[in-house]
């Protein structure tokens, strides 16, 4: 399973990433390979989900992006501009074109400020950005945001419940009008009729903004509804990637059909997810040779361990990093 | 606020049950007490006294009573002098008053300026962590290990006694102390995420620390402020009581002064030293009292387990029997009524799912079997029965036994639900050693067949290793091999799932229903994901609002919901068979409150198909038939069915 390879690349994107290397520091000199040379891009109004289990690295490729983690290599364009290249102050002004919402909307919250503040903080950080009266705009990105009522701004988080400070999170992200919003995991802490609420509002907020998302799940029914393509991660690696419907009607790496075949009560026709994944998941301090996941897959053969599989074009827009695929899905 | 985080799992859940009270404000309800206001008063008083000293009638301190016949010398405490009077004849109350400022200006600018700069200095080093972190560390401990005496008699030598020598050299020992305190608390709460939302919104570090970190670590730096001010005021008594205070009259010096004659003039030294106590106390107590004010832990009810009337008792064939259960908390915002007249029953090989969103009641109806309320005050009314054994009102040995013999527990969280630091082998064999008359080389032999069972690889080695050496699936395979130790009646399944990843989740549920089955046990899956008893239980319970409101065979309930929750949480779930950018439905508004439930259909103010009745009538509902519903206007096939 191996991402390497860049032909699936597009041009023109908002946003670029290429052979993105996160590894972070662990004891007795060991490495952690938590990303290991992921490419994809975004198109300007599409929204790209990545799935994956915990240890894929689909956190660390959103913080990565984001700037919170520090990237070992890879380069990642933001409107042409390579981030990789930019420091210090030139970098935060850089990134400023992008958002990010997090899994714990209350925990993404500082208690003691009020939601007036909050909502305003990239306005107080980067003083104005767009023209027009500052108040006005802020309080429309409330209002789309369904928090229109008068008295909301003023009170503290703590007084909301979980799917409304994931709207005040949203509010805050979008009053920068972000060139690219990465969401990881965003509605995962929420309630299931809340999820919904949320997922339709993000629906509605592209349309309404023309947003570009990166919207990072563990969930495959939530990134089927909310996503135009589609990236499955494995172990720091992509397996597959594709548009939403063709990833779910035709899963063709061995990975992504054992994903799908695990969602209770599927309905997609696959084998029992016990036939098709095995075993547990590898240290990813000292990931598998070839790809990466030979260990746990029923067709892995010799060629697997000695050599990684490239991203191939499958079907036009389909692509699968694996040397035995399974086309008959 | 963030500094103690609720830390058992458990504690976690009784607050989501508590939770839909919202609407009030629990931060600013909570009150100080009794101790804090008598605490607070006496502080008032002392600096009233320090700093009207002057104009108050008090007589001169350093007046000799032997001079002026005022005060007579060792002068009995009263009318005359409610403290009494020294060896020279000097009022005892004009000298404690006198030794107030002294120890109010020193405590007071040596917390102001310690507590600044030790916040400073904590938390940048606690927010920058790396090399920063690490240099301010080891300077902390170095300036903690340093012995103060020896800085303060080699400074004394050279400085003097002023107070501003005493201010500078207390102030700089403070520092470490409020540094360490600031650094842990900034390092905690850098991990949370609005400190990352913040950097990722472009923030400086600058101004994350003074806009994000400063204002939440401030209550905590106040309160452990009022502590370190007692400090100083100890210290100061501990220092003039070895000949090295201030040159002011400080209480340090009056008890040291009295303390000769103390065999006979006891109330020389012991009015200061009354008075030192109390103050010392006193800015504790404040201090205690504002912690309380951040740590939820400190407002938590104190645990305890009543009993109301009963229902009806069970035929006899059922493993787990519950009728008209209702269980109420009782908090500070009142009672919440978590489980409110519920009935379920079980037989053998059945298995029950209990579906419902967080604060709906449901963990609380498996909590209440087993009566685990982490901190809170619980009344259950009706019957729980498990196996025949009443759990409610049979002799707590009865219960204890049935809680370790007939119950097997799986829990979300599989790594608090195991003890770090013991070997897994002798988690799995304690069931059996305490409740059964196994040897310990049967309770081995059979923990390594459980080990198996459960689909464990390698479980001879494994017995031997700790639950960090295992994947998060493999510790919850561990947790059910310990639950089926005594070959329980009834597994109890609290979101057994919720915590692990797909792939591991279909394992782990093909795992429970297998030996549910097998075994013929009965098994209580409480669930927020409806996905999750599709094909693994015969029966499913939605629960909303403290009450079951649908309850059902499992097939019917998904290809026949009747009450209006149930369609929409089914509606509102994002379905695989949908295209994508499908609209979802969603449920408008929030649950119902729980303190007061409202008085009919507790899903009427959500509910599109309200009318009128549903706000005043509950509905009633035939639960001995297969499928039952809650619903004045039920969807589905007949839907005239209306009550």
């Amino acid at each position: 399973m191996a991402g390497t390879g860049t032909a699936h690349l597009r041009h023109d994107v908002v946003l670029s990433v290429t052979e993105l290397v996160v590894e972070f520091p662990a004891r007795k000199k060991q490495v952690v390979h938590a990303v290991s040379g992921v490419s994809f891009d975004l198109d300007k109004g599409e929204t790209l989900g990545i799935v994956g289990e915990s240890g894929c690295g689909k956190t660390t490729t959103g913080r990565a992006i984001m700037q919170l983690e520090s990237v070992t290599s890879g380069s990642i364009r933001l409107n042409g501009v390579d981030l990789a290249a930019e420091q210090g102050e030139q970098l935060r002004q850089a990134r400023k074109a992008m958002q990010m919402i997090f899994q714990d909307p209350v925990s993404s919250l500082n208690p003691s400020r009020r939601v007036r503040e909050i909502v305003r903080e990239g306005i107080d950080i980067w003083g104005q950005t767009r023209e027009g009266d500052v108040d006005a705009w802020v309080a429309e990105v409330m209002e789309s945001v369904g928090l229109g009522d008068e008295d909301v701004a003023d009170r503290r988080p703590h007084e909301f419940s979980g799917g409304q400070c994931q709207r005040i999170n949203i509010a805050r992200a979008l009053v920068m009008e972000p060139d690219v919003l990465i969401l990881d995991e965003p509605v995962s802490a929420l309630d299931v009729s809340v999820q919904a609420q949320i997922l339709n509002l993000l629906e509605g907020l592209k349309r309404q903004f023309g947003l570009t998302m990166l919207f990072i799940s563990h969930d495959l029914a939530v990134v089927k509804n909310i996503s135009d393509r589609v990236m499955v991660m494995y172990l720091g690696k992509v397996c597959e990637i594709a548009e939403t419907a063709d990833l779910f009607s035709r899963p063709t790496h061995p990975y992504s059909r054992a994903l799908l075949a695990s969602i209770p009560g599927n309905t997609l026709g696959l084998p029992q997810a016990s036939e098709l994944i095995s075993g547990e998941l590898p240290s990813p301090l000292n990931p598998p040779s070839g790809c990466r996941f030979r260990t746990r897959c029923p067709h892995a053969t010799d060629v697997c361990t000695s050599t990684e599989p490239e991203l191939v074009e499958h079907e036009p827009g389909h692509w699968v990093a694996c040397h035995h695929p399974s086309v008959n899905a | 606020m963030p500094l103690v985080e609720p830390g058992a799992t458990g504690a976690k859940t009784e607050t989501e049950a508590v939770a839909p009270i919202k609407g009030g404000n629990p931060g600013q309800k909570r009150r100080l007490g009794l101790t804090f206001w008598l605490s607070a008063g006496w502080i008032f008083t002392l600096v009233f006294l320090a700093l009207f000293r002057d104009i108050l009638p008090i007589r001169d301190p350093d007046e000799l009573g032997i001079r002026t016949r005022e005060v007579a010398k060792f002068e009995s405490p009263g009318r005359n002098a409610f403290f009494g009077g020294d060896g020279q004849g000097r009022d005892m109350f004009a000298r404690v008053v006198q030794g107030a400022r002294p120890a109010l200006i020193l405590g007071l600018t040596v917390t102001i300026i310690g507590g600044i700069l030790g916040s400073a200095v904590g938390v940048t080093s606690g927010y920058l962590r790396g090399k920063v972190d690490t240099v301010t560390t080891v300077f902390i401990d170095i300036a903690l290990a340093f012995p103060g005496l020896v800085l303060l008699i080699a400074v004394r030598a050279t400085f003097g006694n002023s107070m501003f020598v005493f201010i500078v050299l207390f102030s700089l020992t403070s520092i470490p102390g409020y540094a360490r305190i600031v650094r842990g608390a900034s390092f905690a709460l850098s991990e949370r995420d609005f400190v990352d939302a913040a950097a990722a919104m472009g923030a400086t570090k600058r101004r994350i620390i003074l806009r994000e970190l400063a204002p939440n670590i401030a209550l905590p730096v106040l309160s452990f402020a009022f502590i370190g001010f007692a400090l100083v005021i100890v210290a100061e008594g501990g220092l003039a009581f070895i000949g090295l205070s201030l040159d002011e009259t400080t209480w340090g010096k009056l008890i040291a002064d009295g303390a000769g004659d103390i065999a006979r003039h006891a109330h020389v030294a012991l009015f200061p030293a009354t008075v030192m106590f109390l103050t010392i106390l006193a800015f504790n107590l404040v201090g205690d009292s504002m912690r309380a004010l951040y740590s939820p832990r400190e407002v938590a009810t104190q645990r305890r387990l009543r009993v109301g009337a009963m229902a009806d008792t069970g035929s006899g064939d059922e493993v787990l029997y519950i009728d008209d259960l209702f269980t109420a908390l009782h908090t500070p915002n009142g009672d919440v009524h978590a489980v409110d007249g519920v009935s379920l029953s079980l037989k053998a090989g059945e298995a029950l799912g209990l579906v419902g969103e967080s604060g709906s009641g449901k963990t609380m109806i498996l909590r209440s079997i087993v009566g685990a309320f982490a901190l809170a005050d619980v009344t259950r009314t009706g019957t729980v029965e498990v196996a025949g054994v009443d759990m409610l009102r049979a002799e707590p040995a009865d219960i204890k036994r049935t809680l370790g013999t007939q119950i097997g527990m799986v829990s979300q969280n599989p790594l608090t639900a195991l003890n770090p630091v013991r070997l897994i082998e002798h988690q799995i064999t304690e069931p059996m050693l305490v409740h059964t008359s196994m040897s310990k080389s049967e309770a081995r032999t059979r923990a390594l067949e459980l080990m198996q069972q459960v689909g464990i690889p390698a479980p001879e080695r494994r017995l031997r290793e700790y639950p960090h050496q295992l994947s998060g699936g493999m510790r919850q395979r561990v947790t059910i091999a310990i639950a089926l130790a005594n070959e329980p009646e009834l597994l109890l399944a609290d979101e057994p799932t919720t915590a692990l990843d797909v792939t591991v989740q279909d394992q782990i549920l093909r795992l429970l229903s297998d030996l549910q089955r097998d075994r013929k046990m009965a098994m209580v899956l409480v669930t927020h994901d409806l996905a999750v008893v599709k094909g693994f239980t015969d029966r499913v319970a939605i629960v909303y609002g403290g009450e079951v409101i649908e309850s059902g065979p499992t097939e019917q309930i998904f290809s026949n919901p009747r009450h209006r929750y149930t369609v929409a949480l089914i509606q509102s779930m994002p379905n695989l068979d949908l295209p994508s950018h499908s609209e979802l439905t969603t449920i408008e508004g929030t649950p119902p409150s729980l303190v007061s439930p409202p008085r009919g259909c507790r899903f009427a103010a959500r509910c599109p198909a309200a009318q009128d009745i549903c706000n005043t009538t509950p509905p009633s509902t035939n639960e001995a038939s297969e499928h039952w519903f809650r619903c004045h206007f039920p969807a589905g096939d007949d839907a005239e069915g209306a009550a």
